[in-house]
């Protein structure tokens, strides 16, 4: 990493990273160099050649383009050389020779000290906005786009743009990214699409999310490369991906189905195609020509849309380390169009409790559902699809197959509540919170049930300790559910957000916010419809329908304190086994934060005392979001709260009065 | 003694870089910033910045994903 090595550059030392570009060196030490082909987010390709600086390498001096050499070595450096000032003034006088007009053209002339030029032919073209040939926009297109629309064609004096001049290639999706980049304004916006008020302020915002994208997505998410598969390696790492239906963290195959492997072996196709062409993000992965080996389209070859991290992580919730296995599962759960998260959910929930007991093959119809057992779970799928067998049960989800066990199998109610991880009766997403009380709550709190997209809390809880007290906890279970709904309610993706972030992001204020990235959000609102937005009123448009949403729910008898808990298994340890798996992390928590000395007590007893201390924390937290939110203690909005946001309507009113302290 | 994220007490030694703080805590996170005493240390520098004893050792890793 830390692979530096000292240069001089016009006699100054400097240290600076191994195989970074020369000009960045350059500027580093305050020197400017005219550029013209260079754009500080494209891959530099020393077009244009007025970067010129001399160079010593081990006593011998050559002339390079700094923009694009990569500094390898120790070296000397003359950036106003005379073989370096001639060299930029004969560059400078033909630039300007051929397009004497060009505003950017003249500025870098008259940096080299050139205002006349000898040399005009009848190449010359007085048009101020002439094409000057850079390359830019062709990189542009490539690079932000991920498209290949404009590109050079003939050569010489006969080198020109084939688009977008001539003929309007359908396939461009008019990203504007090519406009963007290029120094003379040679490529025109015809903006004609949905009207937006003010469509230059929306370019120049999303336009820095495309150079973000391609300058440090290949450091930060890879999100280019490998989508949101990236997530396993890390939540793996973390101790946070779901194995064996919660119980633990991390598991010693999840190679098999890593980012690594998924990019390796499976992904083919990786571009701008999911939710809309154009998307510089390009999260989208695909598997082309995959061998379907179960099920009605067995021996086919198809295409399978993913896996993204949520199916991948249900693999390994499942037990199902095999990366053929998922993609099929993948692929018939699209096809059947059934959520890959509930499914996985609940047929981890199903294999804990054949494990434990709770069911026998004698009710799964003959299925050893073992954790780990792929066949089985594809089998049980396409069963779940054609309405046959134990299929049909395990369809209706974990809320009902936990009524119906106890019920008629005479299994344990207890256990099977806190194992199976459902809330509001939906299957919680593929994330293991115990350790985090906020991600608990950001679940367990959230109006649709246990799925993240409302609060993902767990790296500034449980790493980072940034939200430490039960207030912290709750402005941050007021302030990322909004915020995140705000993304739903606009049809904005969220992915841009967070991501991928601005490199000096960790110099402002609320660095976990992204403060520039949600700015960009509040502008490109504001570029459509003209209204100016901030913090505090996207809060309040969000809360509007937020706190509607929660009055509904009441409405329907829902949307109450009861219906703000999760299952133990989201909490903490439920069994010996797993309080075991992890007793090191839990004894010295026994100790150190709840005073209680493990030593001399059995596993059973220690499970006890962490439950008792996490399940009343929970309460806690739960006290102190409703107060935050400005409901009531029994989770109900306060008509308070609708006044203030302006939907105190006599209809919603009723609803909540009878709930009011 | 080092302190991260103002709870994990990690022992010190002479020599101990950010980067020996991160290995030890088990951080892998592509999007992590490090401060140390309040002070931002370059990703670049992980490997080189010496870590004083007592240093109040902050790696912030930003929520993406989810
Ligand atoms: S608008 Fe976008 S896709 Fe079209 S040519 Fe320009 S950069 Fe390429
Ligand atoms: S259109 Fe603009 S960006 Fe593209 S090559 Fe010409 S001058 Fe450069
Ligand atoms: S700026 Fe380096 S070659 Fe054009």
């Amino acid at each position: 990493m830390a692979d530096k090595i000292k240069i001089t550059i016009d006699g100054k030392e400097i240290s600076v990273q191994k195989g970074s570009y020369l000009l960045d060196a350059v500027k580093k030490t305050g020197v400017t160099v005219p550029t013209l082909c260079h754009h500080k987010d494209l891959t530099p390709t020393g077009t244009c050649r007025l970067c010129l600086c001399e160079v010593e390498v081990r006593g011998r001096r050559k002339l390079v383009t700094s923009c694009n050499y990569p500094v390898r070595e120790e070296i000397e450096v003359y950036t106003n050389s005379e073989p370096v000032v001639n060299h930029r003034k004969i560059l400078a006088e033909m630039y300007l020779g051929r397009w004497p007009n060009v505003p950017a053209i003249k500025y870098v002339a008259e940096m080299c000290g050139i205002t006349e030029s000898r040399f005009t032919s009848n190449l010359t073209d007085e048009n101020p906005q002439a094409c000057i040939l850079c390359g830019r926009c062709v990189r542009a297109c490539r690079e932000f786009a991920l498209e290949k629309i404009i590109d050079f064609a003939g050569r010489g004096i006969k080198r020109h743009l084939t688009m977008p001049f001539g003929e309007v290639d359908p396939h461009c999706i008019g990203c504007t990214a090519c406009a963007f980049v290029c120094p003379t304004g040679a490529i025109e916006i015809v903006d004609d699409l949905n009207h937006p008020l003010d469509p230059q302020m929306i370019r120049d915002h999303g336009m820095k999310v495309n150079a973000e994208m391609a300058v440090l997505d290949k450091d930060q998410c890879r999100m280019r490369e490998v989508g949101t598969a990236n997530i396993v390696d890390v939540m793996d790492a973390y101790d946070l991906l779901p194995v064996h239906n919660y119980q633990f963290g991390t598991h010693p195959e999840t190679w098999r189905i890593n980012s690594k492997m998924l990019k390796a072996r499976y992904f083919t196709q990786g571009q701008a195609d999911g939710c809309w062409k154009g998307c510089s993000m390009a999260c989208a992965k695909t598997i082309d020509d995959f061998e379907l080996k179960t099920g009605p389209y067995r021996g086919q070859k198809v295409c399978v849309d993913g896996p993204e991290y949520e199916t991948a992580a249900g693999a390994a919730n499942m037990g199902c380390f095999d990366a053929d296995f998922l993609a099929e599962f993948n692929f018939y759960c699209d096809t059947y169009g059934i959520d890959t998260i509930s499914a996985a959910t609940t047929i981890a929930f199903v294999m804990e409790s054949f494990e434990a007991g709770a069911i026998t093959t004698e009710h799964t119809g003959g299925l050893e559902l073992h954790f780990g057992a792929t066949n089985e779970t594809l089998e049980l799928l396409h069963q779940m699809a054609d309405g046959r067998g134990f299929g049909v049960d395990v369809g209706q989800g974990i809320r009902w197959l936990k009524q119906k066990w106890v019920k008629e199998y005479g299994a344990d109610p207890d256990f099977l509540h806190d194992i199976g991880m459902e809330s509001k009766g939906l299957e919680t997403s593929e994330y293991v919170c115990k350790e985090s009380l906020a991600q608990q709550a950001g679940y367990g709190m959230a109006i649709k049930g246990p799925q993240h997209d409302e609060a993902w809390l767990i790296f500034m809880d449980m790493v980072n300790n940034q939200i430490p007290t039960f207030e912290d906890k709750a402005e941050a279970l007021h302030y990322f559910p909004l915020w995140r709904t705000w993304f739903g309610l606009m049809g904005l993706c969220k992915l841009c957000w967070n991501d991928v972030v601005p490199a000096d992001n960790y110099a402002t204020d609320e660095p976990h916010k992204i403060p520039e990235h949600v700015d960009n959000y509040f502008k490109f609102f504001e570029g459509m419809t003209g209204i100016e937005l901030d913090e505090s009123k996207m809060l309040d448009q969000s809360a509007r329908v937020y706190n509607l949403q929660r009055v509904m729910c009441r409405m329907l008898g829902y949307g109450a304190r009861e219906d703000d808990h999760m299952p133990y298994r989201a909490m903490g340890p439920v069994t010996v086994k797993e309080y075991e798996s992890r007793a090191e992390r839990y004894d010295k928590q026994l100790k150190e934060i709840i005073g209680v000395d493990p030593d001399g007590k059995i596993t059973e007893e220690r499970v006890g005392i962490l439950r008792r201390y996490r399940e009343d924390q929970y309460e806690k937290v739960m006290d102190a979001v409703y107060i935050r939110r400005g409901w009531t203690r029994n989770g109900v909005p306060k008509i308070e709260r609708l006044r203030e946001l302006g939907i105190d309507l006599p209809e919603l009113v009723v609803i909540v009065e009878k709930d009011q302290e | 003694m080092i302190v991260v994220n103002e709870r994990t007490r990690l022992e010190w030694r002479d020599g101990m870089t950010a980067q020996d703080v991160l290995d030890a805590m088990g951080y892998r996170f592509s999007l992590i910033t490090v401060t140390i005493n309040g002070e931002f240390v370059p990703k670049d520098d992980y490997d080189e910045h010496r870590i004083p004893d007592g240093a109040d050792v902050r790696a912030i890793h930003l929520h993406h994903g989810g």
